[in-house]
């Protein structure tokens, strides 16, 4: 993801009627405004298995992109400390995020915390050999301020040539292993956001991944399904889930006003998933899903059937879910790696 | 339709219908990009004269302007040509569908098509919308009860899931229009799994895109227009439609299309093998990753984000030009 998408990311909260109004998008309506009075309760995160590694991690995950999207340093250390505080330990990052800006952010915070913190990071050779990967792996490292991470996996698996790149010889997998074998990782795995036939494709190569991360969303139960189709693959290999875009990747859902923020990660959290990765640029943010996290109940499936039946007519074109249908959330290094065009080129 | 009068492109026949078409269509959009309407009257001309008989459109192009360009140039040839336009319903109801027809023909200067298709099969519901009661299936057989149009197809570019769910609603189609091109061979490939079904079934195969397009692949040396070209056109089509928005591109593939042999299958072979690298994560057929080839009233209809830097949204919010005649009022 390139900076320029900040405008559009997460600002929901506070400028849900301007973007409502928005005449390009004839479908839309106006979202009801939440309330923001209500406090966040007290009690924390709840942990949830790790898949098959015998760890535990929060049942919702801090989202490292968004770090990188608040405006000062400041105030992202901010939200890491309450997030830590509320029992989140769960932090996700990636070596291409806002240029290396969302791992240097993320080091500072847990200066003095590392221990409290389950920090996983990504790595984004898209294609290219095992050395590019190590060579990021340590970049990574240095940023985070920290000699091992929790977990490191191969960022965007999007492309469709991807997993065969990965496997080659000398390709991202070995990097997998070799940094494993020297104790710079604990686990490892892939993410992606565009097609579970990709992710299958990835599985399909029995490499021992540790964890899977994909869009889980009540949108994507009915549309290119990563929820029907790669979950159920993933836990009956006992490897951990990791959900993420629970509201669109950009709260495209709650803007449109088919659910709330709340209805939507309470869904996302009800699979069965280690962590819901959710990204957090503000205060308001962070306490509005602290409000359904802390304390989980998870929704029963009566209710969960019906949020699925109440976004299917939305669903079924993927308006909602543009990381599968166009190229807006594909990011800039996987773009020049695979010939594609920019992200100014080809917005869309 | 009477014989052109130049029978030096190849004719094929039209699926199963005992009716031929010239072996390279003129499509329609590129013709809005040529410089005025003088530019595009003689490109349909000279079209005509070089064997061309397939002449594409469709009612969303260019807000028009691509219907009307074409319509005056085929003045007195009406004749000599198999004239197809397309609707743009995109999900909506087959009264829209049979507006947007009155549209095309007054501005194509007839009163009959010989083919009319749905446009733009790009998302994943669009069949069940299609085929639903009061959808555009319905306005298919109505133009066709009416006389308004002697066959009907859909056409789209995104999905071949897409298009086998249109053939399985069970709707009687002429015809079926596709990229077809020799990276799609090696990538989510219409060739591999739609044309067959297409050929089995007597429906007239459309090829478009045969340069995947905007030529992105031609223009990085990856293989040449002619190759490009004669690939398409070698496979088991009833046409391959092409882009021309110049003379000098039209004389191009006029060459190409009236010394055309076809490739052997050896020759196919080679081609597709050193194209697969490429062809691999689909950056040469962005149609199929991307929305850059859906139109505005398709987005607009599915409820996507438009495009601001795309033609047509530009002629449609450009404040100079949003005069609110069909597209900007100089050409008139």
């Amino acid at each position: 993801m390139d900076s320029t998408h900040d405008l559009n990311r997460r600002k929901f909260l506070k400028h849900a009627a301007i973007l409502g109004a928005a005449p390009l998008f004839p479908g839309g309506r106006m979202p009801e405004q939440q309330p923001q009075a209500e406090q966040v309760p007290s009690g924390v995160v709840p942990k949830k298995q790790l898949g098959h590694t015998g760890v535990q991690v929060s049942a919702l995950g801090l989202g490292g992109y968004h770090l990188g999207s608040v405006g000062t340093d400041r105030a992202a250390l901010e939200i890491v400390a309450k997030a830590l505080d509320h029992g989140i330990n769960f932090f996700d990052n990636c070596w291409e995020y806002h240029d290396g800006l969302s791992e240097e952010r993320l080091g500072k915070a847990l200066q003095g915390k590392r221990d409290r913190a389950f920090l996983m990071t990504k790595v984004c050779s898209h294609g290219r050999d095992k050395s590019v990967a190590m060579g990021m792996l340590e970049e990574s490292l240095r940023r985070l301020q920290t000699d091992h991470l929790d977990l490191w996996q191969i960022h965007e698996v999007v492309y469709d040539n991807d997993p065969d790149l990965i496997f080659a010889s000398n390709g991202a997998a070995e990097a997998l292993t070799a940094a494993k074998q020297q104790g710079k990782v604990r686990f490892f795995g892939f993410t992606g956001h565009k097609d579970p036939s990709i992710h299958l494709r990835m599985l399909e190569h029995k490499f021992p991944f540790d964890t899977v991360q994909m869009p889980l969303n009540c949108f994507d139960a009915n549309f290119r399904s990563f929820e029907t189709q790669v979950l159920p693959e993933v836990t009956r290999r006992g490897m951990a889930a990791l959900g993420m875009k629970s509201l669109g990747g950009s709260g495209e859902m709650v803007r449109h006003g088919t659910i709330t923020a709340h209805e939507g990660l309470r869904y996302a959290m009800s699979l069965p998933v280690a962590t819901t990765i959710s990204g957090i640029d503000t205060m308001e943010v962070l306490d509005q899903n602290l409000q359904v996290a802390v304390n989980f109940q998870p929704l029963s499936a009566a209710e969960m059937q019906s949020l699925r039946d109440r976004s299917r007519y939305f669903a079924s074109d993927g308006r909602f879910e543009l990381f599968k249908m166009t190229t807006k959330y594909d990011g800039k290094v996987g773009r020049q790696q695979h010939r594609f065009p920019t992200e100014q080129a080809l917005p869309l | 339709m009477q014989q052109s009068s130049s029978e030096s492109i190849p004719l094929r026949q039209f699926g199963r219908h005992p009716v031929k078409i010239s072996a390279l269509g003129l499509g329609g959009h590129h013709l809005g990009d040529a410089p005025d309407e003088k530019t595009a009257i003689q490109i349909v001309q000279e079209a005509v004269d070089g064997g061309i008989t397939f002449f594409d459109n469709c009612w969303e192009y260019r807000r028009g302007k691509t219907e009307l360009w074409m319509g005056a140039g085929l003045k007195g040839r009406r004749d000599k040509v198999f004239l197809m336009t397309k609707t743009c319903p995109h999900g909506r109801d087959a009264s829209l569908a049979l507006q947007m027809l009155e549209e095309s023909l007054h501005r194509l200067q007839t009163d009959h098509l010989d083919l009319w298709q749905v446009h733009g099969m790009a998302f994943d519901n669009d069949p069940e919308l299609f085929i639903r009661p009061n959808g555009a299936a319905e306005a298919l057989t109505k133009a066709k009860k009416d006389g308004k149009v002697r066959f009907v197809g859909f056409t789209g570019h995104q999905n071949f899931k897409v298009h086998l769910a249109m053939l399985n609603t069970g709707f009687p189609f002429d015809s079926a229009q596709m990229p077809l091109n020799v990276f799609d061979s090696n990538f989510r490939s219409f060739e591999q799994q739609v044309l067959p079904e297409l050929n089995k079934r007597g429906i007239a195969a459309l090829g478009m895109k045969p340069f995947g397009g905007h030529g992105d692949a031609i223009r990085a040396g990856v293989l040449t227009a002619e190759e490009s070209l004669r690939y398409a056109m070698s496979l088991p089509v009833s046409t391959t439609i092409t882009g021309i928005d110049s003379l000098e591109i039209l004389r191009q593939n006029l060459r190409i299309a009236q010394n055309f042999t076809p490739m052997q299958a050896v020759e196919m072979t080679a081609l597709r093998d050193r194209c697969k690298v490429s062809a691999a994560d689909g950056r040469y057929e962005l149609y199929k990753l991307s929305l850059k080839f859906d139109n505005p009233e398709s987005r607009i209809a599915h409820g996507f984000p438009l495009d601001t830097q795309q033609s047509e949204v530009r002629d449609m919010l450009g404040a100079e030009q949003n005069t609110g005649h069909p597209f900007p009022e100089k050409h008139f």
